[in-house]
């Protein structure tokens, strides 16, 4: 019995360091932020209890809806994107030979730049007056005007961002799928070979279901970073035209610190977190059920 | 000692360095620069951009002078500065001098958040002439709670050569809205990609600096923002004729298309691109177009209204303030004496080809040699600020009504009238909130 207790006793002295760590650092600030938006606070007056007010408030909101809805759709549209390509650049890589390690490199070279530094360069790469890309494209005979690409058109907008955005990340997917596909035993693949497989078999029936589980991981990822997408749309369209390019967590941004409306911004960030978690269940669902 | 003992205690000595270590980060922390020094040197905030130099040369010419009290100035990234602001106030934790974006005086002196100087600053002579604009949104209740810092004001360039190239007298300057429109029109005809007139589509600081003066200077009762809850935004006889105007600019196609993504990052650079004939801009764009283009035969005159002889300036920049919680108060203030003073004025401010942050002090050996600024400096006894609790929300944000009103006359057909009642509605929706 007593020595039961004292290897308890050791046990939480072991975890003491990682649990006061998560105390510290994730429960305290998470009971402070829930505490946050049942107030309204601005910081420069006394914080005043508003009960559940900023969450039935954002529930009446037509920009919190935008924004989530805009977010939805950028997330949609460029996670194909950034799986299907991360994983078409991953097969043509994957050997080692010198030319497709120096591709590996420039591919992965953008992801160890800061997303504000790449999302400012392609700010000024859709520059309708002095951009390169419409350049390029009056150049090739392909456009007859400068297209306006940032903050006038929401959907020419979200695909110039998915294009910076893709262009700056893809390395990172690619990098992990050519890990993954580099673990697959030689053998099993040229027993394939042996078996007349196509290169294009052995990629569907044995090289794509060796890597699910990397690929699920990688969705994961790419979901909750597009869910939590900021810097490129604040930097290249400030959310315009109309707010309709302002994502969920640039309008929390907003109502937290320019607008000082710390006890919504806590709220919406509340509810945005609800919403990232059921994606992330379904999606962990979903892999369990594919490596059954 | 036993083995188990040694790990229990190696782990419990784990956790104790965890909590020194948590704790040691958690304790006040002065990097920043907050809250007064015994050392005798005054801490003071002020914001990164353009303004850096000429707040490094008042505060190098201040500590020369004052070495017992010198001032160690720390730069805050611009958009972090009111939350950074709130967050030391909230904590106690202040700077003794903080230059502070002219347009949030209202809010933080509402607030109780700034030192009141009025008893101390006295008399001070110099208040009289200082920068009407900025003395305006320093006073809250007839008290008041800073000095100008530095002043940007709005002015109107026009380009002589392309006025040339379009057969326009190019010594004679658009005194009226009408000019503008009629000179706008003369010089795109010239094509080649030239535009007559710029107006920034996606930007909403922009806008208020270069666009409002157009409705304040033609009617000079008129107000674009509230001042607070129960107070009417956009009123004026000029609020629906200058949008008018702008409408029918756009529509004539007198504006580069190209300005509807504008958001102020290439605002500076558009004037030098030699392609705008005419164009609302700052004083600080006078340097950087003699530096970067200095071929361009640049013209510089005050925004007009819609009438000859209506003109008016955005007054922009900052004002000298000091926290709510510094225990410099006199020091501080001494500061702000001394910026107004005719030495600083013209030997630091003039010297350099800044605006003076003095009315009086405008006609001067420094400006008078070069003609753009003396120009330039002409619109600083016509600068005026909005003057609001609520400034980003309603004007500077580029999610807020000021922009999307001007969006819209921009860009779509709908009706004038209705565009200015929706930008109303949301005007007092946002001021009416907590």
């Amino acid at each position: 019995m007593y020595a039961s207790k004292r290897r308890s006793r050791i046990g939480l002295a072991y975890l003491a360091p990682a649990v006061l760590f998560v105390l510290v650092f994730t429960a305290y600030p998470f009971i402070r932020m829930v505490w946050l938006s049942l107030h309204n606070w601005s910081l420069l007056a006394e914080p005043t209890y508003v009960g559940l007010d900023n969450f039935s408030r954002a529930f009446d909101d037509d920009q919190f809806w935008t924004s989530l809805k805009f977010t939805l759709t950028y997330t949609i549209l460029i996670t194909p994107i950034l799986i299907v390509g991360g994983y078409l650049v991953a097969l043509l890589t994957a050997p080692n030979t010198v030319l497709r390690r120096l591709t590996r490199t420039i591919v992965f070279l953008p992801v160890v730049i800061g997303l504000g530094a790449s999302s400012l360069l392609w700010y000024w790469l859709f520059s309708p007056r002095s951009g390169l890309v419409n350049a390029a494209l009056t150049d090739l005979g392909l456009i007859d005007k400068p297209v306006l690409w940032l903050g006038v058109d929401t959907n020419v907008s979200n695909w110039a961002v998915i294009i910076s955005v893709v262009w700056k990340v893809l390395g990172f997917g690619m990098l992990l799928f050519v890990a993954a596909i580099q673990a697959i035993p030689a053998e099993i693949s040229e027993s394939a070979m042996v078996d007349g497989a196509s290169y294009w078999q052995r990629v569907r029936r044995l090289i794509l279901p060796l890597t699910m589980p990397t690929v699920l991981f990688v969705t994961l990822v790419s979901v909750i970073g597009s869910l939590l997408a900021f810097d490129q749309f604040f930097l290249m369209t400030a959310g315009q035209p109309h707010n309709e390019t302002a994502t969920s967590v640039f309008y929390v941004y907003l109502n937290s610190f320019p607008f000082l409306r710390l006890g919504y911004g806590a709220a919406l960030s509340l509810l945005l977190a609800a919403i990232i978690l059921v994606f992330t269940i379904i999606q962990t669902a979903l892999a369990r059920r594919s490596s059954l | 000692m036993g083995r188990t003992q040694r790990v229990r205690r190696l782990a419990v000595a784990s956790a104790a360095i965890l909590c020194l270590v948590v704790s040691g980060c958690s304790g006040d922390d002065d990097d920043a620069g907050g809250g007064g020094s015994p050392s005798g040197a005054m801490q003071m905030w002020e914001r990164t951009g353009g303004n850096a130099p000429m707040v490094d040369a008042l505060v190098a010419a201040w500590n020369a002078e004052n070495p017992d009290r010198p001032i160690e100035l720390t730069y805050v990234q611009h958009d972090q500065m009111v939350p950074n602001l709130s967050r030391a106030i909230a904590s106690g934790d202040v700077p003794d001098l903080m230059g502070l974006d002219l347009i949030y005086g209202p809010q933080f002196a509402s607030l109780g958040h700034l030192e009141d100087i009025t008893d101390v600053i006295g008399n001070d002579p110099n208040l009289a002439t200082a920068s009407p604009g900025h003395i305006e949104v320093a006073t809250w209740d007839d008290r008041l709670y800073g000095v100008p810092l530095y002043a940007d004001v709005s002015v109107l360039f026009w380009n002589k050569d392309l006025f040339r190239e379009a057969g326009l007298d190019p010594e004679v300057p658009p005194r009226n809205l009408t000019d503008i429109h009629d000179m706008a029109k003369a010089i795109t005809a010239v094509g080649d990609g030239n535009y007559g007139y710029y107006l920034p589509g996606n930007c909403a600081g922009c806008n208020i600096f270069t666009f409002a003066p157009l409705i304040w200077a033609s009617d000079k009762n008129a107000k674009i923002e509230p001042t607070g809850p129960g107070d009417e935004p956009l009123v004026g006889t000029s609020i629906k004729p200058v949008l008018e105007w702008a409408r029918m600019m756009h529509k004539e196609g007198l504006i580069d298309p190209a300005a509807q993504a504008e958001t102020g990052e290439t605002f500076a650079e558009v004037f030098g691109s030699g392609k705008v004939g005419i164009m609302g801009t700052g004083n600080f764009n006078v340097a950087l177009l003699q530096d970067q283009n200095p071929d361009l035969d640049l013209g510089v005159t005050v925004l007009p209204g819609l009438q000859t002889g209506q003109a008016s300036s955005f007054a922009g920049g900052d004002i000298v303030t000091v926290p709510k919680g510094s225990d410099r108060v006199e020091d501080a203030v001494d500061f702000m004496k001394w910026l107004l003073t005719d030495e600083i004025q013209l030997e630091v401010y003039a010297k350099e080809l800044n605006m003076t942050t003095r009315t009086d002090m405008l006609d001067n050996e420094y400006f008078n040699a070069n003609e753009d600024v003396a120009d330039t400096a002409k619109a600083i006894p016509l600068g005026r600020t909005p003057y609001t609790v609520k400034f980003f929300e309603l004007i500077n944000s580029p999610n807020g009504p000021w922009l999307q009103m001007l969006q819209r006359v921009y860009y779509t057909d709908d009706s004038i009238d209705e565009i200015i009642a929706d930008a109303k509605e949301q005007m007092k929706t946002i001021v009416a909130q907590e």
